[in-house]
């Protein structure tokens, strides 16, 4: 531990940018530890723990991870509600299906493709539509989610319409071979850790402080010389290569995809409900978010099939009420605070 | 040249309807600022208390409605003061989030209630009517659009001329003065999700008396709701029947002449656009702050 002693306070404020491995506390160690751990046991459960079932639900799991820390970006770090994130969810999908079946591209080539696309598309809806704020904000987003499904439907030649489009995937025609569940499983889970990195990343970056600064007072941001427009833009277009490239895997996985299921308001609400449920603005809350709240989902849908939909709208509307600021801020507050206080959000929101 | 015609008095007639439905949802986003996404569950709500009301009492859809108006006003004003008010001052997304699970809970249990069949509300005198040369207009979409313009003249009045609805005027305007003022803001805030429910409920019994619907039809109407709200200005009333009549207008000529579902894209287009360009709607002012920059 004598490097703790030999650095200076002040050097460890001015490195803080960087991935700095000295003066670490042993309980940062034990966290990097756990983290290493878990990544291991995640990229050799396929092998010697999981079964083929079990890998498609988790690797659902996954994508919902990266859908869930691409609305955090935009909606939980800048503050700005998105409700149409899932315009680049399908469009990313549409890009995988459309090039692999039409222009016989491989996979691969497409996955750039769709990304490039993802970026294309927040940058250029952001420009205008970043200008508004709050339910504007939102309702415009969904405007453009809910018309860019009607186009792809009404481009019926391209993109198939309602019918949907097919992946060639097996066959002499497949373009790249399916890789199967345990193929999907590694292609999510990479995804989901590139997205957990990013945020991190983004997170202790200055990029990150301009964003929080911009959710907290924009003018004040502002004045301090944040270049408002681009931190935004800057943003919404990672949020929507990211999400665009979960569209990507999830197309190709799917074989068969349809405008009605690639561009639904569901999924847009659930990224929102799992980033805020598990923290929004924060890097853990959206991974315990989506992980919990896909599990219930499964477990509901298991235990309850006529009724899952009725009871997850009241868990919704409950933990609302109970747990507006996310479970890891909770978690922290009553850690610090040293009690459980239910229901405190409410005596700090209510009328 | 008559298909026209008649596209465009059933674009009207029915534009009328969707106001109504709208006028509350406008209300609710312009005095509190909550986008109320349960705004079509209510409708649809609506449809099926005068569609039961009808089926097992042979009450007709213009009595039923009052039953219904009443039970929504009632259910809105409880979900406003137990649970909305609870979380008012949170980020948006909360009551975002809120509504949504409102919508969920309300439709899904609609359709553990009563499946997701499509249902009508049959009456001996709805579909018959009379002609103008070559245009049919209905009895049953002349009632429903005059029953809208008539109820949209009798809310100006009510927030113009009592107490109660200019409680609810100040407190859009600024809700720390209404408060000074002795206004209660936590009874106010409820009246006026109750009223939006209520005019929800009453549409969707006439609705049901004029087209067919199911549970699953509720996110149509909340859509529609947005952007006649955007296009009227929000919590202006006038510019909410103005808006719906438009919509209608549009749904009713692109049904006619475009192909497939392309005018729901040029519906949406046509919001954003508006968003983009007058946030205020195409009248009136913004009672909340619309845009980052000024």
């Amino acid at each position: 531990m004598s490097a703790t002693r030999e650095e200076p306070s002040t050097t460890r404020v001015a490195s803080r940018g960087g991935l700095n491995l000295t003066g670490r506390s042993p309980a940062w160690w034990l966290g990097a530890a756990a983290l290493l751990l878990g990544l291991v046991v995640l990229v050799l459960a396929p092998t010697y723990l999981l079964l083929e079932s079990e890998q498609r639900t988790l690797g659902s799991v996954f994508m919902f991870v990266v859908l869930a820390q691409g609305w955090n970006l935009i909606g939980g770090f800048a503050g700005y509600p998105s409700f149409g994130n899932v315009v680049f969810f399908g469009l990313g999908g549409y890009t995988t299906a459309v090039l692999m079946a039409k222009a016989g591209a491989s996979f691969w080539i497409t996955v750039p493709a769709a990304a490039a696309v993802g970026l294309g598309f927040a940058v250029l809806m952001g420009i205008p539509i970043l200008r508004l704020k709050g339910h504007y904000f939102a309702i415009a987003t969904l405007g453009v989610a809910e018309g860019m499904r009607e186009v792809v439907i009404n481009t019926g030649e391209l993109t198939g319409g309602n019918k949907g489009i097919t992946v060639p995937a097996v066959g002499s025609e497949a373009t790249t071979s399916y890789p199967g569940n345990t193929g999907f499983y590694f292609y999510f889970l990479a995804l989901a850790v590139i997205s957990v990195v990013v945020v991190w990343a983004v997170a202790r970056s200055r990029f990150g402080y301009a964003l929080r600064a911009i959710s907290q007072d924009e003018d004040a941001a502002a004045a301090a010389g944040i270049n408002t427009t681009r931190t935004k833009i800057a943003a919404f277009a990672v949020s929507g290569v990211l999400t665009a490239l979960a569209g990507a895997i999830y197309a190709f996985q799917q074989v068969t995809i349809y405008p009605e299921r690639l561009f639904a308001v569901d999924i847009t609400v659930l990224m929102v409900v799992m980033a805020v449920l598990g923290g929004a603005g924060t890097v853990l809350g959206p991974v315990i978010g989506a992980v919990s709240l896909q599990y219930l989902s499964e477990w509901l849908r298991d235990n309850f099939p006529d009724y899952h939909t009725f009871v997850f709208g009241g868990i919704i509307v409950l933990a609302v009420l109970v747990v507006p600021m996310g479970i890891v801020n909770f978690t922290r507050d009553a850690w610090r605070r040293k009690r459980i206080a239910l229901f405190e959000s409410v005596r700090q929101y209510r009328l | 040249m008559s298909q026209f015609l008649q596209a465009t008095v059933y674009g009207l007639l029915e534009g009328g309807l969707l106001a109504l439905v709208a006028i509350g949802f406008s209300l609710v986003w312009g005095v509190m600022n909550i986008v109320n996404l349960a705004q079509g569950a209510f409708v649809i709500t609506g449809a099926y208390i005068a569609w039961k009301l009808n089926t097992e009492l042979g009450l007709d859809p213009y009595l039923g409605m009052f039953v219904a108006a009443a039970a929504l006003f009632v259910a809105g004003y409880v979900i406003q003061r137990l649970l909305i008010n609870q979380i008012v001052n949170a980020p948006i997304w909360m009551t975002l989030l809120l509504t949504f699970g409102l919508d969920l809970l309300i439709v899904q249990g609609l359709q553990l209630l009563f499946t997701a069949d499509f249902r009508a509300i049959n009456t001996s005198w709805g579909t018959d009517g009379f002609a103008i040369g070559d245009v049919r207009v209905p009895y049953g979409r002349l009632a429903g659009f005059i029953l809208a313009v008539a109820v949209t003249l009798a809310l100006v009045w009510f927030m113009s001329r009592t107490r109660s609805g200019l409680a609810i005027r100040t407190t859009g305007m600024d809700r720390a003065a209404a408060r000074l003022m002795g206004v209660n803001v936590r009874h106010t805030y409820a009246l006026t999700f109750g009223l939006a429910a209520a005019l929800a409920g009453m549409a969707g019994a006439i609705l049901g008396s004029i087209t067919t619907f199911s549970p699953s039809a509720a996110g149509g109407y909340t859509l529609q709701s947005f952007v006649i709200a955007v296009l009227g200005g929000l919590g202006n009333m006038w510019g909410a029947l103005a808006g719906g009549i438009l919509l209608g207008l549009v749904q009713a000529w692109g049904g006619q002449y475009l192909s497939g579902t392309l005018v729901n894209a040029i519906a949406f287009g046509v919001l954003v656009l508006v968003l983009i360009v007058r946030p205020a709607g195409l009248v009136g002012r913004p009672y909340y702050e619309a845009r980052a920059e000024a």
